[in-house]
């Protein structure tokens, strides 16, 4: 029975996605993003409730006077406050019930999401409490009535001495501080109902709690509009000498209200507590039987391995585990998530047809929001965009050309045997790909607009069998077989930028440096080049040139052993240290550290200690590990 | 779709949940007493007497007690139920039996009763008994005009003064 009619429920709000991507497009889709709507109408509740809360009077007369003056004295901004305090709380309940519509329909209720459906539910109650306490703040007719019926409906219970509904029976039986406990109240519950909600919230992977920019813009005209045009107003003064025969109820808080006087509060009690009890059970109700084990989930080209729990869709356990595996909308509409299952047997769950074909799921596609793996898996993965725009290719070059710039330091042209160039982004690197097995790193030193040829600087290594073979064999013409690009690099250019180069961790710098140059980027950037002596800064011309062109770019040269024949009048001593010289608070820069392994050892705990946030300093130690963990501030020189 | 089509289908939406919002927060109305009705609250709480009265305790009674219980009067704590009746124009409208609150039974009786009745003007009954002998101790009899959506609430305080201790608020008396 309850599989049917979520079925049912399936079907219609498949063709309601459908019709709302078509509107809004899946990214704005409201249906996608019920609760960060949700989200976002609590903090329009908390901001107009303050601003309420600071001309709201408690008392008897008070109460209703202040309400009153709040909403027709100042109609244009407290008026419009009142208004929209009460419009969203009633979206926020619509917006609340149609999530758990949406989950309950499509299944995302049982196994581990039991916790967020059975915390959402207790959240949904302290919305109720908090809403209907509102309501007898304003101390109107319709607060007489629903403070009357509220103490009436839990008089049901022998468990109070004497009726609480004898607080209302005469004005008289009212006093002052009542009204400044329901305010407390007020400001209370809600602020209990957030921490719920964090909970709740905090234990579904990669949950959005923002709606887009579109929808924040739309919601909030929209109540504008309700606010403006159809003001919330008062019900006149509360009067317990009388009954207020008519109320205009608000069914969204307010529905069960009727049913106290049309049946009987022990009947309320028992739809209510019977209602509760079904939302409770209804994971377990609808539980799927599944493995009790995950399964194992690794990915390629990008090397992750990550485990599934029994039910979770392979979206969820990567966001879940740090892998961030694209999406947009999370209920198989937008494709964005869809992706290769190279082994492995999934089950494709509920999703728009149109999103995936046939044609598709037989050559191994399935959309990751919906996917639930039935096996271990392997699976296609790009750690970002950026590889995807980049792929790796194993291709063949010829030494196109080569120069010694400096005594050790031979620079590369590469030309790549293949129609289609390389692309491949500045910060990126790759390996050349030796006879027995091994491979040796290399940066692009060439931006990647300008991908003609690859350029590589090349360091001479005592005993180093590559490098030997660059400056004593190698010749123009001869085949290298390379992979790559590798890597990624952030590509963030929002904040004054340091690059610390040393030695030939020059051709990282040189090739985002002269890509920022080529895209116009007006942020202010500094090269430190370390090296040891004079004959070592190879290309200092052209970082001189650049310094020149480009206001924004400073270029400062440090030798940390400079030679006598050098006549070297600049700086002198580590390069690091030169910048930590210059920057006492780095605060505010991003640095970006390529050289070896040393220079980063000693550079990164110093900047950090200096005041560079850790997340501004980007480095090949850094890297490393962030490719293992994080996948996003990460480059390798 | 076209962009035009896109925001307009946008808007459409969004006025839809708007209507909604704006209509439910509000309407329909609910008529919670038909409009030629008035309300009759009887309420009180009232802690009737004990069921029996004290006594001087025997000597040999006294001499099994620890010596800090010993004391000369026994008065147990129960008390006895609450009998109210009220009747409208010869016709009863309310007849309950109240028992004490607490574990010990040694509470108040409370009652709340909510009674819609026609407006107008009615003769009222009222009686009270919180003995466990004996006959109601207060009666009071009342004739009283209820207009339209009016709330007569009926208490009950041993200790008012005037007749029987039943205490009439909002109500005209011809």
């Amino acid at each position: 029975m309850i599989r049917a009619i979520q079925a049912v429920a399936q079907s219609l709000l498949l063709r309601l996605d459908n019709l709302f991507n078509h509107l809004f497009g899946p990214e704005s889709n409201p249906l996608y993003q019920l609760g960060a709507i949700t989200y976002f109408l609590f903090w329009i509740i908390l901001g107009s409730g303050l601003y309420l809360y600071a001309f709201y009077r408690t008392g008897v007369q008070e109460a209703f006077d202040s309400v009153e003056a709040i909403t027709h004295a100042q109609w244009y901004l407290g008026g419009v406050m009142r208004s929209l305090h009460r419009y969203a709380s009633d979206g926020m309940v619509l917006t609340v019930l149609i999530h758990m519509a949406r989950n309950f329909a499509m299944n995302r209720l049982s196994g581990f999401r039991a916790f967020s459906w059975i915390t959402g539910i207790v959240a949904l109650l302290f919305l109720y409490i908090s809403g209907i306490n509102g309501y007898w703040l304003v101390w109107d007719r319709l607060a007489q009535f629903v403070a009357v019926a509220t103490t009436e409906w839990l008089d049901w219970f022998p468990i109070f001495s004497s009726p609480l509904v004898r607080n209302f029976l005469i004005q008289e039986s009212l006093n002052d501080r009542f009204f400044s406990l329901l305010s407390f109240a007020h400001l209370g519950i809600p602020l209990m109902m957030l921490a719920l909600v964090v909970v709740h919230t905090q234990r579904v992977s990669g949950a959005r709690t923002h709606p887009s920019l579109p929808l924040a813009v739309g919601w909030s005209l929209m109540l504008l509009g309700l606010a403006l045009f159809r003001p919330a107003v008062s019900q006149g003064r509360a009067d317990l000498s009388t009954v207020p025969a008519q109320v205009n109820l608000d069914w969204f808080f307010l529905p069960s209200y009727p049913l106290i006087y049309a049946w009987s509060p022990g009947r309320l009690w028992a739809l209510i507590g019977g209602a509760l009890a079904f939302l409770l059970l209804l994971p377990a109700l609808t539980r799927t039987r599944r493995p009790r084990e995950g399964f194992r989930i690794t990915t390629v080209p990008t090397v992750r391995a990550f485990s599934a729990k029994p039910g979770e869709t392979i979206l969820e356990a990567g966001l879940r585990q740090g892998v961030r595996l694209p999406y947009v909308c999370r209920d198989g509409a937008c494709g964005a998530c869809k992706g290769t299952i190279l082994h492995g047997e999934v089950e494709y769950g509920v999703y728009q047809a149109q999103t995936l074909t046939q044609a598709e799921r037989s050559a191994g596609r399935a959309l990751f929001c919906r996917a639930m793996p039935l096996s271990d898996l392997e699976i296609e993965y790009y750690e970002n965009e950026l590889q995807k725009q980049a792929p790796v290719r194993l291709l063949t070059c010829t030494v196109h050309a080569m120069r010694r710039v400096a005594p050790d330091v031979m620079m590369l042209w590469l030309r790549p045997c293949t129609d289609e160039p390389l692309r491949f982004f500045a910060g990126q690197y790759l390996d050349v790909l030796l006879d027995v097995g091994a491979r040796r790193s290399f940066s692009f030193a060439n931006p990647p607009h300008d991908n003609d040829l690859i350029e590589l600087h090349i360091r001479r290594i005592e005993g180093g069998r590559f490098t030997s073979h660059v400056f004593s064999q190698m010749r123009v013409g001869e085949e290298l077989r390379i992979e790559g690009p590798l890597g990624t690099f952030p590509q963030d250019d929002d904040v004054p930028t340091i690059f610390l180069a040393g030695a030939t961790g020059f051709a990282p710098v040189k090739s985002m440096l002269e890509h920022r140059f080529h895209v116009g980027s007006r942020t202010r950037m500094l090269l430190y080049w370390g090296v040891r002596s004079r004959a070592d800064l190879y290309m200092a011309d052209l970082a001189s040139a650049w310094q020149r062109e480009h206001p924004n770019f400073a270029f400062v040269p440090v030798l940390s052993a400079p030679l006598a024949e050098d006549q070297w009048q600049g700086r002198t001593g580590l390069v690091h240290e030169a910048v930590l010289a210059d920057f006492p608070d780095l605060k505010g820069f991003r640095i970006y550290a390529c050289g070896s392994m040393q220079m980063v050892q000693a550079a990164r705990p110093a900047f950090l200690a200096q005041g560079l946030p850790e997340d501004m300093c980007i480095s090949d130690a850094f890297l490393i590990a962030a490719q293992r963990d994080a996948a996003a501030k990460v480059a390798i020189a | 779709m076209n962009a035009a089509l896109r925001y307009l289908g946008q808007a459409v939406a969004y006025a839809a949940f708007a209507v909604t919002l704006g209509y439910f927060s509000t309407s329909p109305a609910y008529q919670q007493l038909p409009p030629d009705y008035a309300l009759i609250k009887l309420s009180f709480s009232h802690a009737a007497q004990r069921k029996q009265p004290c006594r001087e305790r025997t000597p040999e009674e006294l001499s099994r007690l620890p010596r800090n219980m010993r004391i000369a009067k026994d008065c147990p704590r129960e008390r006895s139920n609450v009998v109210v009746e009220m009747d409208m124009d010869d016709q009863t409208l309310y007849h309950g039996v109240l028992p004490p609150s607490g574990l010990a039974h040694d509470g108040a009786s409370s009652v709340y009763r909510r009674l819609p009745v026609r407006a107008g003007t009615h003769h009222l009954v009222l009686r009270l008994k919180d003995t466990e002998q004996g006959d109601f101790g207060f009666i009071r009899d009342a004739t009283v005009t209820l207009e339209p959506g009016r709330v007569m609430v009926i208490d009950f305080k041993a200790d008012a003064p005037g007749a029987g201790g039943w205490v009439l608020h909002g109500v005209g008396q011809p």
